[in-house]
């Protein structure tokens, strides 16, 4: 099952986080993988740790010109694009109305505008039919919670692009649907505790553990991804995929 | 490779033909331990007689005690149980107020109390067993109006709210619990109501395909539903617990 052999994939975000734990399981099934990312030296890293079968480039989603030299890299390298995951994303972590236009101009260039361009890149050279973008909402992109509202509107933006994306392009056979992870060990995470323990007055292990059960791994939301992007989820577009420990089904 | 469910002792009820058939077989193949439970004795057995290590218990899962008949005889045949796929379901169309009160319950009776007693009468034994999954069989009309099947629609609606409520109460116990909602499938019971509701609805005769194919591009099929509840139940789905998992070519991702 979600066997992804001879696949190529190109992975936005990829050097760290859920991207490299994407890139790290898409290998292990089998499949060649792009890990394009704006930290390039950390990019380089990931993609020597996870092997042969791994390149690395440097991309700036928010430039189109940058993701349309990694698709055209990916092409060169293992001659040609199957899968597609728009995964880099930023976060900003304070009260609405704390944050700054600036800051919430960045973050929708990167989570929004980034997963419009790497869709719109991609879908030049992905296979149709046969195709397959998976785009990294959150669970904040199905649910409003405090301290995140331009990732939640930007997460909301991702879910709602894959839906128009995924019935525009069913008639080319290219899949797309997007997962919504709560929170996972990430240092995207790490980053937020402190913030998130002291606004809300509860340590933030103890507030992830009452809402999710516990906190995700990577390896988890990884295998997620590869479902989505392996023929076992063929009838699967536009979708929003919930991994959150059971959060979003609790109303306490 | 090893299979994904190796190990494990799942029941699938209404697991004689159609999508719970798929569902069983996908299991098997997977390494599990299958009960085929359907009302149809005859049937049931057919079918578990073409899969490996597959046995077929007979239940009508309105009954409690049949219920819990199932669980007992799967624990006490197979030494435990992790995975229960409460599939059994029927649905017909018919216009609201046409719909007697023996017609609701006719359909939420099997839909709605069926899966409730599979989660109340399999998930003590999961829990005995160690922990495990339960993967009931939603589907998107649990989500939005659909003519002609309010009592199909509100009880899968029922279907997905108990899939909440039990994630989170037996989340402390080692059992997960997702929904998967499938669109229009390829079955015997989507295709046999086809002119009915044609018929109803006052559309021309072949309507109903073209509403398909516009709105989820075509119908799915069984194995498709087969391999999102081998998901579901493997270990691979670990953190998703009390969601929906759409499987519907993307027919509720469009407003249109």
């Amino acid at each position: 099952m979600a066997e992804l052999e001879g696949k190529r994939a190109l992975v936005t975000g990829g050097a760290q986080g859920l991207g490299k734990a994407i890139a790290a399981l898409f290998v292990e099934r089998g499949a060649k993988v792009m890990i394009a990312d704006i930290d390039e030296a950390g990019a380089k890293v990931t993609a020597d740790e996870l092997g042969e079968s791994v390149r690395a480039i440097r991309c700036d989603v928010t430039q189109s010109s940058d993701l349309e030299a990694a698709v055209q890299a990916t092409v060169d390298n293992f001659g040609g694009l199957d899968i597609m995951v728009n995964n880099a994303g930023i976060e900003v972590v304070k009260p609405l109305f704390h944050q700054t236009e600036e800051e919430f101009s960045r973050l929708m260039d990167i989570n929004v505008k980034g997963v419009f361009l790497g869709m719109r890149a991609a879908l030049a050279a992905l296979p149709q039919p046969g195709g397959v973008i998976v785009n990294m909402a959150s669970l904040a992109g199905l649910g409003g919670a405090p301290l995140f509202g331009s990732y939640c509107a930007s997460k909301a933006g991702v879910v709602q692009l894959t839906r128009v994306a995924a019935v525009e392009m069913r008639p080319t056979g290219i899949r797309i649907n997007a997962v919504c992870p709560a929170f996972i060990a990430t240092a995207m995470v790490d980053r937020l505790k402190p913030i998130v323990t002291e606004v809300v007055g509860v340590p933030f292990d103890d507030l992830a553990a009452l809402k999710q059960g516990r906190i995700g791994t990577p390896e988890e939301v990884a295998e997620m991804v590869a479902f989505l992007a392996s023929d076992d989820s063929s009838f699967c577009t536009g979708g929003a995929y919930v991994l959150d420990g059971g959060l979003q089904a609790a109303m306490l | 490779m090893a299979g994904l469910l190796e190990g494990k002792v799942a029941i699938v009820t209404g697991a004689a033909k159609g999508i719970g058939k798929a569902i069983a077989e996908a299991y098997a193949a997977q390494g599990a331990t299958v009960v085929v439970s359907d009302i149809d004795e005859g049937m049931a057995k057919e079918t578990a007689s073409r899969i490996p290590g597959a046995s077929a218990i007979a239940c009508d899962v309105r009954s409690e005690e049949q219920v819990k008949s199932l669980v007992d005889q799967t624990v006490a045949q197979h030494g435990g149980l992790q995975i229960m796929v409460p599939n059994a379901g029927i649905g017909r169309p018919v216009p609201l107020l046409g719909m007697d009160y023996e017609e609701w319950r006719a359909v939420t009776s099997i839909n709605l109390d069926g899966v409730f007693l599979c989660i109340r009468y399999g998930a003590p034994a999961i829990i005995a067993s160690g922990g495990g999954a339960i993967v009931n069989i939603c589907s998107i009309t649990a989500q939005a109006g659909t003519p002609l099947i309010a009592h199909y629609s509100a009880a899968k609606a029922g279907v997905m709210s108990l899939t909440q409520t039990a994630a989170v109460e037996l989340r402390a116990q080692g059992v997960r619990v997702n929904a998967v909602l499938p669109g229009f499938i390829e079955t015997e019971m989507v295709t046999s109501v086809k002119g009915d509701f044609e018929r109803m609805l006052g559309f021309p005769e072949g309507q109903f395909d073209q509403v398909i194919a516009m709105k989820q591009g075509r119908y799915g099929t069984t194995e498709e539903v087969a391999k999102m509840a081998v998901f579901l139940a493997s270990d691979r789905s670990s953190f998703s617990n009390g969601s929906p998992f759409v499987l519907d070519g993307g027919c509720r991702a469009s407003l249109l």
